[in-house]
Formats: structure tokens, sequence, C-alpha cells
């Protein structure tokens, strides 16, 4: 058992959450989307700007949100990478500072195994090993995690774009606008996801021998583009929809297909895509059909969040994880495979 | 008594110093301008090995290159912040300044791209806000210039400055965030063999007798789609531009970008050339290769703000008498 306070500032979102173990107490999240919408996706500088203005503010509301003060916290955690060098550093800073001044542990974490470890929180049930899902809007992984914080293997990975960024690419070329995964949802809701056959990537048996548990968009989002040129008087619910269907059909049949194989009967799908309505509804139909138990954390844990971050900070301290040196550095560029640093 | 922690990472300096009541604790510096992250709590640890009773926080707020003057604030803040202690924000120029006897003198340290900020300080006052400026344009003021490198922000400077100072409460920045609202009503997308046809007459206003035929273009196109790229802009149904870039031998080679006279100076190409760079990453290439018509000045300041260096000329490049000059940016 221990209190955690997590920071994270990978992306866009300022974020400061605590737990106490497997307990939520305070999710506190500051984004600068909308100060990004009219660039057409997150400028690094102006990201880095709003973190540093917003930190501050947002710890003390997340203590305030948890009901305890700083000298309560028994553990700082810190996205430490992937994400933005400039924006990192900042919630690394910020945490170094406070680790220091309050002589407290601290322990830099990855940001895509926070994104899974987020499934602990006000939960009980153990799901080690299990297989995990990860689409956001940098990444789209199968995932084999034996032990979230010391043992996780990648099966599958996207050759090209994340599913995250394919959405986001094809709502800025139907001008549905930023982020994507939200707008198109919401556009395909009214749409005929049959409408149109959009291609599956990596699905025919050619692709299967080197690429069996691989993701690829960029046909894809070909497809789509080519479809909107050719039918310029398009039903944008239809294309949406017909996207969002084939982006969604292929992250099931890969995961269920790396669950079959390695007999792990346990799913997990994390990342910002997984807070996407009907990837939630087709994973949830697949898997009963196919006996899988699947946990998808709540929509409002899928994104960017600093709960995650604090949730994996306790799940590294239960597993006896060291605490990262003073001096901890950020990793733009960090692999799945460094959890804790 | 009063201790206070002072911290300073606006400029290739991580420093530090604890100061009581005037009296030096610790002071202590390191020089590395991508480190500041990794020194600072380092530096940090040090000093509260010296004395952990500290009664506020003094930080330098630049101005000083936007990612290491972050680290400094925000660490500087979170740890007032875990101490329940003040900070106070020093203009980082101050603390330089602070240690030169003249009557009147400008510092200048580096802000990069060639260019510097600064401050004018006369009879030990300040009277000129930071600002950036050419390095050139700074000589011409004539006044003496004391540079970063042999002077530096000193952060017992710093603290002795804060019980005369008011906090400055916002990291001085000067420069805006280089980013730019993306043309309105442009749409960006894959180039697709429908566009060769516009595309070739675009060339061929453009260029003359220089530009690209229908059939050199579907040899380019007909080549793997993972060792090229091809990007084109339409607004109101029309293309108006396109861009090209492919992938040889570690490195990234832009084929063209064209934006029609109608809609250049709109960032246009701009958007283009950023998401060339953004493939050639992506990629992971070593470095990217252009080559621009000797004379092209419109699109040559659009390269160098994008980190393109020239490299070389190639006489008759384009035919005869027209030369091209041959850019780079490095990647890794």
């Amino acid at each position: 058992m221990a209190l955690v306070l997590g920071i994270e500032t990978s992306c866009d979102e300022t974020a400061v959450g605590i737990v106490n173990d497997r307990k939520l107490l305070a999710n506190v999240i500051s984004s600068s989307v909308e100060q990004h919408a009219r660039f057409g996706g997150v400028v690094p500088e102006v990201a880095s700007r709003a973190h540093l203005e917003a930190m501050q503010q947002v710890i003390k509301q997340a203590l305030k949100d948890a009901s305890v003060t700083l000298e309560d916290i028994e553990a700082i955690a810190v996205t430490a990478g992937p994400g933005l060098i400039g924006a990192l550093l900042v919630g690394v800073s910020s945490a170094s500072g406070l680790a220091l001044a309050l002589d407290k542990p601290l322990y830099g974490i990855n940001h895509l195994s926070a994104h899974i470890a987020v499934d602990r929180l006000d939960n009980d049930a153990s799901m080690q090993p299990t297989i995990a899902l990860l689409v956001s809007g940098g990444h789209s992984s199968i995932l084999q995690v034996n032990n979230l914080a010391t043992d996780v293997i990648v099966k599958g990975a996207t050759i090209d774009d994340a599913a995250g960024e394919a959405f986001d690419k094809i709502a800025r070329i139907m001008g549905l606008g930023f982020p994507g995964g939200p707008v198109i949802d919401k556009a395909a809701s009214s749409g005929n996801k049959d409408a149109i056959l959009f291609p599956r990537g990596l699905t025919q048996s050619a692709d299967l021998e080197e690429h069996r548990y691989d993701f690829s968009f960029s046909g894809l989002k070909t497809a789509v583009s080519r479809c909107l040129q050719q039918t310029p008087n398009y039903l944008k619910a239809d294309v949406a929809a017909s996207f969002q269907e084939a982006v969604v059909d292929v992250l099931l049949i890969k995961s269920i297909a790396v669950c079959k194989d390695s007999g792990i009967d346990n799913l997990v799908i994390a990342g910002g895509v997984a807070a996407n309505s009907r990837l939630r509804e087709l994973a949830k139909q697949r898997c009963e059909v196919a006996n899988i138990a699947l946990r998808i954390p709540p929509a409002g844990l899928c994104t960017d969040n600093g709960a995650m971050v604090a949730a994996l900070g306790s799940l590294a301290i239960n597993e006896g994880v060291k605490p990262s040196q003073t001096g901890l550095s950020a990793d733009s560029a960090a692999s799945i495979a460094q959890v804790i640093w | 008594m009063s201790t206070i922690l002072a911290i300073d990472t606006s400029t290739s300096r991580t420093s530090v110093a604890l100061v009581a009541d005037g009296k030096v604790l610790f002071t202590k510096f390191h020089e590395d301008s991508l480190a500041h992250g990794e020194v600072l709590p380092k530096l940090v640890k040090e000093a509260l090995a010296v004395n952990k009773d500290i009664d506020l926080v003094a930080v330098g707020m630049g101005p000083g290159p936007f990612t290491g003057l972050r680290v400094g604030i925000s660490f500087a803040q979170s740890f007032a912040l875990g101490l329940n202690i003040d900070w106070v924000g020093v203009c980082s120029l101050d603390a330089m300044a602070a240690s030169i006897n003249e009557s009147e003198f400008i510092v200048s340290t580096d802000a990069r791209r060639k260019e510097r900020f600064w401050a004018i300080y006369k009879d030990g006052k300040r009277v000129s806000d930071p600002a950036v400026s050419q390095a050139t344009e700074l000589e011409k003021l004539g006044i003496p210039i004391f540079n970063e490198g042999d002077y530096f922000p000193d952060p017992v400077l710093l603290a002795n400055l804060v019980p005369n100072t008011k906090s400055v409460e916002q990291p001085i920045y000067i420069r805006k965030p280089d980013a730019y609202p993306l043309p309105v009503g442009v749409k960006f997308r894959a180039m697709t063999t429908l566009d060769l046809v516009v595309a070739a007459g675009i060339e061929k206003e453009v260029y003359g007798k220089a530009a690209w035929s229908n059939a050199q273009f579907k040899e380019e196109f007909a080549k793997a789609p993972k060792d090229a790229y091809y990007l084109a802009a339409e607004a109101e149904g029309e293309l108006i531009a396109y861009a090209g870039i492919f992938f040889v031998a570690d490195v990234a080679d832009i084929h063209t970008i064209t934006v029609v006279e109608k809609y250049r100076r709109k960032g246009v190409g701009r958007e283009l050339l950023k998401r060339l760079i953004d493939w050639a990453r992506v990629k992971k290439a070593d470095a990217i290769m252009l080559e621009m018509r000797l004379g092209n000045d419109a699109a040559r300041p659009l390269y160098e703000l994008n980190g393109f260096v020239e490299v070389s000329k190639r006489e008759n490049y384009y035919g005869p008498g027209l030369t091209a000059v041959v850019m780079r940016k490095e990647l890794k």
C-alpha cells in the first residue's frame, strides 16, 4: 500500500493523479488541445509552455481532490518517455523538485506501460499474464504482459502509422477537426459501417507470414483519400463509419489471434483509441465469442492522465522495483521494454 | 536567518547556489547545454547535503533557450511547493550584469539561430526590456557588450538580487513559438495518379523548360510506396501545390515543393516542407537534401529556418547557366 502522486506531460495534457495502491483518489487534467487545433496537430513548444503554466495549479488541485497533503505522499512517479522531449522535461523537473524537497522516492515510468497499468485502478482481479492492445495517437502495439513492472514482450506493432494517427489524418482530410478520434467516432455514429469496404492492412495470407501480428494503416489512409476524391458527394457519416470499422476490425482480428496463439485468454485494451465507442462494442462481442476475458479501462482513463502514471508507480513499489536515481532524465524515444528507469 | 536556494538554467550552464544572509554556503555549475534536466537535481542534492533548511527559492526566469529554461523554473516551483516556501523569479540577465562594473553596457546570451538575448544596463540598473536580435544589430548600438562565455548569470548574485527585486512570475520567452496556423481553406492529402495531369500543367507554368513531364512524374510514382512520399494541397477543389520526397541510402531527397503563384506566401509551402521532414524522420533518415535554383530567394529563408544549410553548388543543373544550390539538413 502506498500513496503515490503521478505526473504526466508527454504530449498536450498536463495531468496529475493520486492513487492509494489500487484506489483512485484524484485525476486532474489540464489540456492545451484547443490551442493546437488551429495548427492541425500538437505544436511541441506550445504544449511545453502550457505545461509549465498549468503544472503548479494541477498539482494543488489533485491534492485537494484527494484530500491529502504533500507530506502524506509516499512516492512521486513521472512519465520519463516516450513523448515530446520539451514537454516531458517540464514534468520530470517538477517531479524531481518535489521528490528532493519531500525527500521521497522518485519513479520515472514508461508512458505506454502506464496506459496498461491504469487497468489496476479500482479493480481487484489480477490478469497476469495478459495480452494488451495498446492503441493511441503515437502507438499501436500488441504486447504480452507477463509482469507489467518487469516483463513485457512486444508481439506486434504498426509498420507505418499509429491507429490514432490514422484517425487524425482522415479527420483532417474530411475537414472534421482535431483530434481525429472523438470527431470520427461522433460522425460515424449516424453512418453505415458497411457502406464502403476499405482494405484491412496486413490481413492477406501473403502478409501474414512476416507480419502476423503487425498493423499497417497507410494503405487504408490512401484508400479513404482516394474514395473521397472519386466521390465528391460522399456522406461524411458513411465514410467515417466505414473507415472506423476497418481500423477496429484489424485491431481486434490481430489481438484475438495473439490471445489464441499464446494461450492467454485475457485481453486489456488501453491507450487513447480505447475510448472509441465502436472498438469497445466490437471487442466485447468478439471476446465473448472467443471466450476471452476482456478489460477496457473507463473511457476517461484511456486518454493521457496522471492516475495511470501513479498506478504504475504504485505497482513498481509493490513489485519491489528500485526508485530512479537523482538526475532522472527524459527519453523521448523510450521503447516499451524500458518500464521503470 | 534566511537561506536562499538559487537556480539558473537560462544558458548552457546549470548553476546552483545556497546563500544565507549574504554568506555563500554552496555554489556550483555544470556546463552542458543539453543536460539541465539531469544535472540540476544532482547539484541541488549536493547543496542540500550542506544545508537542508531552506527559506526561499530564487530562480532565473530567462531569457534563454526554452527547454533548458523551463527545467530550472519547473524544478524551482515544485521544490518550493514541496517545502511549502515561496519562490522568486529574477531576470537572468540581471544576475549576469551584477558582476560587471561599467557605467553603460550590454549583456548578451546565446539565443541560437545566430541571434542574441540582450539588455542594456546603465549605472547598475537595467534600462531596457530583455530583447532578441541578430548579433550584428547589437554591435551597431556602439555600447560595450559582455557575452555569455566570458560571463554567466551567477546564482550567488541572483540570490543577492532577491531583496530588491519584484518577482518575475512568467518565463521571459520573448520569441513566440515557431507555430503557424494552417492556411485557411487548404486541404492536404496524399497525391495520387489522378493529380498528375494537373500537376504536369503546373510544372510547365512554374518551371518552363525544366518542368517535369507527365511521364517523369509517373516514373517517380511507380517507385515503391515505402520509399517515396508525395503530397498534394487543394483549395476550392483544385490542386494548388504538391511536394515529393524519396529515400535513398540513409538520405531523404526532396524532389519538389511546388506552389501555384496565387497561393504563394500563405504557409502552404511551409506546411508541405514540415510534412516531408516529418516523413523523413519516421523513415529514420540521417539527413534530408534538396536542390534549389540559384536566385530562388523566396524559398531560401524557409529552408534555412528549417535547418537546411548550403553544402555545394552544381552548375548548369537546371539547364545552361542555371545553377543549383544543394542544401542539407541533418536529422541525426
